[in-house]
């Protein structure tokens, strides 16, 4: 199995167990294991007996804080396990206002990053029955024997380019922090994108988009995405058409990633979503790219008091369209 | 369905001349709830409003499409026809046929179609307008006067006079502005001095006037009839009320530093008043200059006051206050000519500008009045007036007239003849332009009488040569090397706008030409009004000009603060923002950017499985939402609609241009 530290699991139990004992909890959000030993999902754990099925290893990539929005409903105070990029979601429900600060209690888990099944099912063959971790290595288990490999190559792609794996905001850090990572190549797929011409752009994300089923997983998955009713389903006025075309197709997609403008996280989770690997996470780093050339170095959920760029206004503010 | 009448203007051939009217006439009448169309030659005449409340009545309609000129022209116009004839104002709607087609193009080819277009998309959201009420907004009764120069005080006395309370923030020390700085005005020749400093003491003695000099603006909130402004009166150092003006302490005082009033040519001292005739008559303590805040000794200044107003821990002071309306008259710089390498400014003490050798006149002055030259004491016998220095100069100044240059140099060397008998004057110009009641006159005595040669020509080289100033130029009418041994020059330096006005507009929230020089709504038909309601401009902010017409803008400018004083009340904006709280996230993005503080969060109580929840929304104050629309393009949600331009009527006419067949 996949359990990377039970040593570390057990240490998280105790203390969010306490926690939901003395009632500084009403809930947990955690992970257990689904129906797939590559799968963990989120567990909503109201008692110690649910808190059996807490688990913590290299799948547990659901980011949790995006569950607040319905959970603060129903539960006056709510702890949740965060990874960086579940962090950095935390402050960006908190600076949308959508959380209270005081209703959460976050606990931090500085995060190795989260395995791809894809890439170790691709590298073992479709026998893969399990892995085993240590020391950076992982070691694939299948019928025919045991193959070791190192570990950063089977990251999924929202983490291999993570800047800040340790989370920003928690009330208690639960394990020993990693320190900032280095991302050299996170711009890369929108630097290349940007030496085409418009029309190599325009195809290239023509073909990208066309597999899209307007499923909205990447909205779901999404904690920039908070509206109570979203564009795509207003009827009056309707700015969505419900046709299954490449225009509307365009229309969501580029409206939801200006939406994210200042505002996405970069977690990625939109594109581990989603269920026919559209690159969403290119268009939102060209904006994060854009906002970063225009108004200086900005990492949104980074700090929940930092003014975001788009809603503050500077006399020496670029005037990019009347300067061109 | 609603019934829409569509009138479209000829406007002589403006309109006519490039659109197909009668096929505009024809293709409005297909349009969906058209029920009445027509055409007419000049549909903001009597006539023509006459015709549009005629078929409102005639027919029943509820919609009114004008396809004329820009609405910032006439929309006010219909839509007062239209209510004239029983139809809520904002039921009509302007389609701008003329800015936004017949003026831009040539072709009526090309031109009727796209006319078309904008009727029937202006059509589609007429159907689409609802009748909408301007809340009635409280006007507070008193003005605000930026800028305490002849264009702000003639204001201030103006508005006090008609009986209201005006403030004057003026930046430095005293009021009195550049006219202080003059010996004697054109083309009258009287003192500077003897008509400004009445009225001076006019504006303080008033009581409706309050003079908040050594004082800045530093946040403008709120708008017209409520402008909420953050005033900074900075540290005199002196208590203004024990203060007597007596002015031992700026005799004692032991420290110098150069004077702002005399333009650097003379030092004052670390306390002053600026100039003699200073109003309020309460010195300042220069802090960059003063001993005790600088070394922590001294206190002369202290010891010796009489009364004991010196205050050294006085702290600048931010107080807040309302005012209706607010005159920008922040006045002009003169230009530092020293970028022009030909001159020689600043390499030479007898090469100096207007406005300096203008102080060489005065009594007050750094000669005492003496006409000398400032290397040796010496009068000057031969001096070169050069004209459009940075004016006029497309390469590398001004493209415009300074407006003053050319009767200031006139009256300059009819003054110098006065007190220097035999001197003698040169004036190097490209024009000498005099347009003004008296002007023309004036200078042709300076040029008759006083013997002043006029030379149309330009300067390439001024040097030094022993005692004197080698003038090097070029006679064009004939064609010839000038060189004059000169012992003075004289630089008419342009007059430029203030370097911190950007920053002053941008608080009051007014903008400028690519000079900086404010803008006025209009060139011809709002000079002094802004595009900011309830903002007016007077004087050399807004470009450059002389003393009487600075004085008649700032009477007009004060014209246009009473007229709006003296209203009960102003008619708000009636297209306001409104919030669709069931479905705004409460995310509250809008309030961070809406300028005028009209949005707030409020907490609202839903229904939630059977109990209610509570959350927090946001809400629009409507008195003090402009109707800007920030806070609907920020609303991820859409969540927030402006009345009047709502996501459903832009849409509409997005659709009735795009989706055409």
């Amino acid at each position: 199995m996949a359990e990377r530290n039970l040593e570390q699991l057990e240490k998280i139990r105790e203390v969010v167990s306490q926690d939901l004992l003395s009632g500084r909890i009403e809930l947990l959000l955690g992970w257990e294991k689904g129906h797939y030993w590559w799968q963990s999902r989120p567990l909503f754990a109201r008692s110690k007996d649910d808190l059996a099925k807490l688990t913590w290893d290299s799948f547990c990539a659901v980011n949790l804080s995006r569950y607040l929005l319905e959970e603060l409903k129903d539960h006056q105070k709510v702890g949740v396990l965060v990874k960086g990029c579940d962090s950095r979601a935390f402050n960006r429900l908190l600076q949308d206002n959508m959380v209270e600060r005081d209703r959460v209690v976050l606990y931090g888990l500085p995060c190795p990053g989260i395995l791809d099944y894809k890439l170790l099912a691709a590298e073992a063959g479709p026998e893969l029955k399990g892995i085993a971790e240590e020391n950076g290595k992982i070691v694939l288990k299948t019928a025919s024997g045991e193959v070791e490999v190192k570990r950063d190559q089977f990251l999924m792609a929202k983490c291999r380019e993570c800047l800040y794996p340790d989370p920003v905001v928690y009330d208690q850090m639960l394990l020993e922090p990693q320190g900032k990572k280095e991302a050299p190549e996170r711009f890369k797929a929108v630097d290349e994108l940007e030496t085409l011409t418009p029309e190599e752009r325009f195809a290239y994300w023509e073909k990208e988009l066309s597999r899209c089923l307007r499923c909205y997983a990447c909205r779901q998955a999404c904690p920039y995405c908070s509206c109570r009713e979203c564009f795509v389903e207003q009827e009056n006025p309707r700015w969505q058409g419900r046709a299954y075309q490449p225009s509307e197709n365009f229309l969501f997609h580029l409206v939801r990633a200006y939406h994210g403008a200042g505002r996405c996280i970069d977690c990625g989770e939109c594109q581990r979503a989603c269920p026919v690997d559209i690159p969403l996470q290119e268009l939102n780093r060209k904006l994060i790219k854009d906002i970063n050339e225009l108004y200086g170095d900005y990492e949104a959920g980074l700090d929940a008091e930092l003014e975001p760029p788009l809603l503050t206004y500077r006399p020496d503010d670029p005037a990019a369209f009347s300067e061109k | 369905m609603p019934r829409t009448g569509v009138f479209i203007c000829h406007c002589g051939t403006n309109i006519a001349g490039t659109v197909d009217i009668e096929k505009a006439v024809e293709a409005s009448r297909n349009f969906p709830g058209v029920v009445h169309a027509a055409d007419y030659r000049y549909l903001c005449s009597e006539m023509g409003q006459d015709l549009i409340k005629k078929a409102i009545v005639d027919n029943q309609l509820d919609r009114v499409v004008v396809g004329t000129c820009s609405p910032r022209m006439h929309e006010g116009t219909f839509r007062k026809a239209a209510a004239e004839a029983g139809l809520n104002p904002y039921l009509l709607e302007v389609a701008n046929i003329r800015e936004h087609c017949s003026w831009v193009h040539k072709d009526i080819e090309e031109a009727t179609p796209k006319a078309i277009s904008l009727l029937r998309a202006a059509a589609a959201k007429a159907v689409l307008n609802e009748s909408l009420d301007a809340p009635e907004l409280e006007v507070e009764k008193r003005a605000l006067v930026i800028g305490g120069g002849i264009a702000g005080i003639q204001a201030a006395i103006d508005i006090a006079e008609a009986g209201y309370e005006v403030d004057v923030v003026e930046r430095e020390p005293s009021i009195g502005g550049r006219m202080a700085q003059l010996e004697k005005t054109f083309p009258t020749l009287d003192c500077s001095a003897c008509i400004l400093t009445p009225k001076m003491v006019e504006a303080a003695q008033h009581p409706n006037v309050n003079l908040i000099t050594y004082s800045e603006v530093e946040e403008v909130k709120g708008f017209v009839g409520q402008f909420d402004v953050k005033i900074r009166q900075k540290a005199r150092s002196v208590d203004p009320v024990k203060c007597t003006g007596c002015g031992i302490c700026y005799e004692k005082c032991p420290s110098k530093a150069s004077s702002e009033f005399e333009m650097g040519l003379s030092k004052r001292k670390a306390i002053y008043i600026p100039f003699p005739q200073a109003v309020p008559n309460v010195p300042v303590i220069d802090r960059d200059a003063c001993l005790y805040f600088t070394k922590g000794r001294c206190q002369i200044c202290e010891k010796e006051c009489p009364p004991q107003a010196i205050v050294y821990d006085q702290e600048d002071e931010i107080f807040e206050r309302r005012y209706g309306t607010i005159i920008v008259a922040t006045g002009f710089d003169q230009m530092n000519p020293s970028q022009y390498g030909e001159y020689g400014y600043g390499q030479h003490p007898d090469i100096l500008t207007g406005l300096e050798f203008e102080r060489l006149f005065n009594a007050s002055g750094p000669t005492g009045g003496k006409v000398v030259r400032l290397s040796d004491g010496k009068p000057p016998e031969k001096v070169v007036f050069i004209q459009c220095v940075g004016s006029r100069d497309k390469a590398r100044g001004m493209n415009y007239c300074s407006k003053i240059c050319c009767m200031y140099t006139a009256k300059q060397a009819i003054l110098l003849k006065e007190k220097v008998p035999d001197a003698k004057s040169y004036v190097f110009y490209i024009d000498v332009r005099t347009a003004g009641k008296g002007y023309e006159e004036f200078q042709r005595r300076a040029a008759e009488e006083y013997d002043v040669a006029y030379l149309r020509g330009q300067v390439g080289k001024i040097f030094p040569d022993g005692d004197h100033l080698v003038v090097h130029g070029v006679d064009s009418l004939s064609g010839k090397i000038i060189e004059i041994k000169a012992d003075m020059v004289v630089l008419a330096a342009a007059s430029i706008a203030r370097a911190d006005s950007p920053e002053l507009g941008r608080i009051v929230g007014i903008n400028s030409d690519s000079y900086h020089f404010f803008n006025e709504a209009h060139p011809k038909l709002k000079p002094v009004e802004t595009h900011t309601a309830g903002v007016f401009i007077a004087g050399a902010c807004q470009a450059p000009k002389d003393i009487p017409d600075t004085v008649a803008q700032a009477s007009a400018a004060a014209v246009k603060a009473v007229g709006l004083l003296s209203k009960e009340f102003l008619k708000g904006e009636a297209c306001t923002a409104e919030v669709n709280q069931a479905e705004c996230s409460g995310c509250l993005y809008c309030e961070a950017v809406c300028p005028y503080s009209a949005i707030s969060p409020v907490e609202i109580e839903e229904r939630y499985q059977g109990g209610t929840l509570k959350r927090t929304v946001a809400e629009v104050n409507p008195a003090l939402c402009q109707g800007c629309g920030s806070c609907t393009v920020i609303c991820r949600s859409g969540s927030i609609n402006l009345k009047g331009f709502s996501n459903e009527q832009i849409l509409a006419e997005v659709d009735a241009i795009c989706l055409q067949r």
